[in-house]
């Protein structure tokens, strides 16, 4: 009845939609998985500990794009986020002697908390800039809390955080900690995948999108912005408590505004709004640094001029350059 | 009939911005399966009034009712929720989503996916997830636009947009829709086929549609019962051809003579 419509007056028509059987980009992302499992045999201490760093920062940077790829919102306490969850796994491990396993979780619940305490102002109808130097504001006053709370924090020399261990096991070496960060990322990568891929996650979107439409068609959008941040604590709590456990010592230095400008930047190379995005950018800027060490004094030229080359060419990240051989990789919000 | 005659009614409805009165004492009430046009010249109050019914503007004075029920001063979401649904005049598609995507967010409350379920990929979200999809494609069909369902809604034409935002629109089967300038800069042809689908929704589901449209031709054509709003008060109401003859109505329009 409305063929004109549909097809307006376009000339040259797409084919059908064609159903895909078979999932190429879930192939490739557990082949990936399946053949990091072996990385650990070709690396030393320190490029396992370069890898574990990744795996860290893939949960930053995931968990960063929530807020401003996929909410849209100029949210930049994730660098609060980050060290909330750092101290709290330091003193439950240091102060009250907690094995990490145990420690893990609650990082990751203070971190909601302090997720829910950052949407306040997203909810009062501060948006833009104006959330952004707020939330920026919230990073820097916990660094101040950091340095000045010394008789939990110890200050500015940092909490020592002791070995940690897994179900009794000592994760002694890189290679022993490197399983469990990844079974840890891989278990919250997937969940967050798995919002998106939803109801839920279609609601963060459309509120980026168009929040009047979306609260029309009977989604309650103050909901789903408190659950974007509460998702987003969480998670980078969690990449928090295993920084804590790699660095093994955590100081307030370690939570400043460069800190926040390269998880940004992560989000940023790898392609705002996409997950597999955020991974790729998070494993890129762990590792780019690396590349540069033997020309002491031009890392962060070439770092810039990387990141500057990247945005130039790439204006949507990596991952647009993915998308190109790989369709599956573009951001679906359904599953099929 | 279980369904109470009248849908909507609105008794009195005032919305003032400050000093400027934007609605005042608006009274009217739609039934099921009717196609009822708001017109009016611009500024009249026609958007104020969809937005004091669906919730986005909390009316000054008065009271709307659906289904027999006060829904006035409720959040958008909730109205939403109860049977109220809308599209916007300047296009409400979420422009990064497939057609697909858009049509299942508008199935956001049909969807019995839980935040846990979903979270740990269990199989009662996933199976909720895949209902919805396989429905949200059998609505694309219904509206002959399921070639479009992969397509972003950002590179869609005005029609087609229309389309896909009155079919998100209906898709939970809300008893009242609310086309805020549905056929605005289409070409005739198209808004021919626009409004023949808005009478086929009226008609075949008894769905109650309130209509705000410039287009004359076409409100006399395709609406049952027509409101002529101006400077925020109900000049008149009636048939197209009662409204046709109506010489306030002419006045509101071409001025006094």
């Amino acid at each position: 009845m409305s063929q004109e419509i549909a097809h307006g007056h376009e000339t040259g028509r797409r084919p059908l939609p064609r159903r895909r059987s078979f999932p190429v980009g879930r192939a490739i992302a557990v082949a990936v998985v399946i053949g990091s499992l072996f990385i650990p045999l070709f690396t030393n201490e320190y490029t396992q500990y370069i890898v574990n760093l990744m795996l860290v920062y893939i949960l930053v940077s995931v968990a960063f794009n929530v807020l401003i790829g996929n909410l849209g919102q100029l949210a930049f306490c994730n660098v609060a986020f980050f060290g909330i969850g750092a101290y709290t796994t330091g003193i439950l491990m240091h102060h009250l002697g907690w094995p990490f396993w145990v420690a893990v979780l609650p990082s990751g619940f203070v971190g909601a908390a302090a997720g829910f305490l950052a949407s306040v102002p997203a909810l009062r109808g501060i948006r833009a800039l104006y959330l952004a130097i707020m939330t920026l504001a919230f990073g820097e006053l916990m660094r101040w809390v950091y340095i000045h709370s010394e008789a939990v924090t110890l200050g500015s020399t940092g909490l020592p955080v002791p070995r940690a261990t897994f179900f009794g096991f000592a994760l002694q070496t890189a290679a022993d900690r490197f399983y469990v960060f990844l079974g840890i990322t891989i278990l919250v990568v997937l969940a967050t995948s798995n919002l998106l891929k939803s109801k839920h996650g279609r609601a963060i979107v459309a509120i980026k999108n168009n929040e009047l439409a979306a609260a029309s068609l009977g989604i309650p959008t103050a909901h789903f912005i408190i659950l974007a941040f509460l998702w987003s604590g969480f998670v980078v709590g969690i990449a928090g408590s295993m920084f804590a456990v790699l660095i093994g010592r955590v100081v307030p230095e370690s939570f400043n505004l460069v800190e926040l400008i390269q998880h940004f930047a992560m989000v940023m190379v790898g392609g705002v709004g996409s997950l597999p995005g955020a991974v790729l950018g998070a494993v890129t800027l762990t590792w780019a640094p690396e590349l540069f060490r033997d020309f002491p004094g031009f890392e962060e030229l070439f770092l810039g001029l990387l990141l500057v080359l990247i945005l130039l060419f790439l204006p949507n990240g990596l991952i647009s350059l993915v998308v190109r051989f790989i369709p599956d990789f573009k951001d679906k919000y359904y599953r099929d | 009939m279980t369904e109470p005659a009248k849908l909507l009614e609105l008794k009195g409805v005032s919305v003032h911005f400050g000093g400027v009165r934007a609605l005042t004492n608006v009274s009217f009430s739609a039934r099921p399966g009717e196609v009822r046009a708001v017109i009016g010249p611009n500024g009249a109050g026609k958007t104020t009034l969809f937005n004091a019914i669906t919730g986005y503007v909390r009316p000054t004075a008065g009271a709307v009712h659906f289904r027999g029920e006060q829904i006035q001063g409720l959040s958008p979401h909730v109205i939403s929720a109860r049977g109220v649904r809308r599209t916007f005049q300047n296009g409400g598609l979420f422009g990064e989503m497939t057609v697909l995507e858009n049509v299942l967010t508008g199935l956001h409350t049909r969807t019995k996916s839980g935040l846990l379920g979903t979270l740990l990929g269990g199989r009662r979200a996933r199976s909720a997830e895949r209902e919805s999809v396989a429905y949200a494609r059998e609505l694309l069909k219904l509206m002959s636009i399921e070639e479009l369902e992969d397509r972003p809604a950002k590179d869609l034409s005005g029609g087609q947009q229309r389309m896909v935002e009155i079919t998100r629109a209906m898709s939970t089967g809300a008893p009242l829709l609310l086309l805020d300038e549905p056929a605005v800069g289409l070409t005739p042809p198209v808004r021919d086929q626009l409004m023949a689908v808005i009478r086929r929704l009226a008609t075949e589901r008894g769905i109650s549609v309130l209509l705000i449209e410039h287009a004359i031709d076409m409100v006399m054509k395709g609406a049952d019962v027509i409101v002529v709003l101006n400077g925020g008060q109900a000049i008149a109401e009636g048939t197209p051809d009662e409204i046709r003859r109506n010489r306030e109505v002419l006045d509101a329009y071409l001025g006094h003579a």
